[in-house]
């Protein structure tokens, strides 16, 4: 096929996903639950806080029937001590991620709760209570830029010092990608060619996917006639020495 | 690198010089000199693809090939020490546009791991450069730095250029069309 279309997810379609997070709301106005897809909403009655997907929290934002809760990691001191961290104590790998909700037992174990209906426990970002106000500050969860490039854009009243917000964040943003720009070096210096993305966001995979495929790409090349030498050379000597070896097709009956 | 890949064509069409061991009767006009056939000892600058096929046909019993390939002006060994020192500081393309096809090819036919070591550290070095100059490229006017950067890229880097600068592009796009609506 002649279609160039990109591998991976393009950054509309990482801002599509990111929409289905849950954030905090003040309602202003009453409104009944609905049914969705995802489950159904809670009943809204001013003023208490519910958690709604980010996508209905925008709307009713924009219709001004409620406000957004900003989530505790996008507070100034939270992004301060997060570029700190990046900065200072660990200059290679990323900040981790927010852990995820706990509860004591009371004998001193903490034990999960954000296990789904079949008891397993939920993993992925979507459906992870990483952006409502009960988040962890500190830690920055899998679409942190999506999210707080939408509520700066559509709620900034709500967020506490937008202006200090938004300069932080180009901060964070830019010591990240210099990091993503490592990693191929990493790769060369590393074990085995394997490097830990824990941490990294979901807008930074999809900006830097190009530049890393590129690089592992040429790389593989460069090294294709090296790698099928040193394979060749194996197998002359795997046959040499295959007597001593159980074969795999010996089942072992 | 599949067929239609240009720049596997374009690759193909590099020249390397190369030495012919027999007397070939006929091809006097590749050396431009003589209607007359080649001395054994010519040394002629040949393009890749062609240069392959003979250096790779053996003619029979003996296993003398009509003519031996050396390595390009590109991958000489001045070349090579320069990029062992610094990668940054050589304008690649001014060596060769498709300097890694042809040092890949030229991995094919030699076994050479130095080489192969050096290319790819040279590759990995400029490549973080590559990025950075991508995210800058959209930042700011560009700096005469910049353009002389830009200018000595090779053709795979300027892909990864490509590449690197699309994915910001896209971010940045984003970030310009949510704040819009």
């Amino acid at each position: 096929m002649a279609l160039p279309l990109p591998s991976g997810l393009v950054p509309s379609e990482v801002a599509f996903l990111c929409e289905m997070e849950l954030v905090t709301v003040v309602p202003r106005q009453k409104l009944d639950s609905i049914d969705l897809l995802s489950g159904t909403t809670p009943t809204l009655r001013p003023p208490r806080r519910e958690n709604l997907p980010l996508w209905l929290g925008l709307l009713l934002k924009k219709q001004r029937r409620a406000n957004i809760v900003p989530p505790p990691w996008l507070h100034p001191d939270s992004l301060r001590a997060i570029i700190q961290h990046e900065t200072k104590t660990d200059p290679t790998g990323w900040a981790p991620p927010p852990l995820p909700p706990t509860r004591a037992d009371g004998r001193g174990n903490a034990l999960r709760i954000n296990t789904g209906e079949a008891g397993e426990p939920i993993l992925s970002p979507p459906f992870l209570p990483s952006c409502t106000s009960s988040s962890p500050a500190g830690a920055l969860p899998y679409h942190w830029f999506e999210l707080a490039e939408m509520l700066l854009a559509h709620a900034s009243d709500d967020i506490f010092d937008a202006t200090e917000v938004r300069a932080l964040l180009r901060d964070l943003q830019e010591v990240r990608a210099a990091k993503m720009r490592a990693i191929p070096a990493q790769l060369e210096a590393g074990v085995d060619g394997v490097m830990s993305l824990r941490g990294v966001g979901a807008m930074e995979l999809a900006e830097s996917r190009g530049l890393v495929m590129g690089v592992v790409e040429g790389v593989r090349k460069i090294g294709a006639s090296a790698e099928a030498a040193r394979r060749e050379e194996e197998e002359e000597r795997g046959e040499a020495g295959m007597d001593d070896e159980p074969s795999d097709d010996d089942m072992g009956l | 690198m599949s067929y239609y890949d240009v720049d596997a064509i374009l690759t193909d069409g590099e020249k390397v010089p190369c030495t012919f061991e027999y007397d070939v009767p006929y091809l006097g006009h590749l050396d431009n000199s003589s209607s007359s056939g080649l001395k054994p000892g010519t040394a002629l600058s040949l393009p890749l693809w062609l240069a392959e096929m003979l250096a790779l046909a053996s003619a029979g019993e003996d296993s003398k090939a009509p003519l031996t390939l050396n390595l390009p002006p590109c991958l000489s060994d001045a070349v090579v020490a320069a990029l062992r020192a610094d990668p940054r500081a050589v304008a690649l393309r001014d060596q060769s546009v498709h300097l890694y096809g042809v040092g890949v090819r030229m991995l094919d036919l030699f076994d050479e791991r130095e080489l192969g070591a050096v290319l790819r550290r040279t590759f990995v070095v400029r490549a973080a450069d590559v990025g950075l100059h991508a995210r800058k490229a959209d930042e700011g006017g560009i700096g005469g730095h910049q353009i002389e950067f830009l200018r000595g890229l090779e053709e795979w880097e300027r892909n990864l250029f490509r590449r690197a600068h699309e994915g910001v592009k896209g971010a940045k796009e984003w970030a310009d069309r949510v704040k819009k609506t």
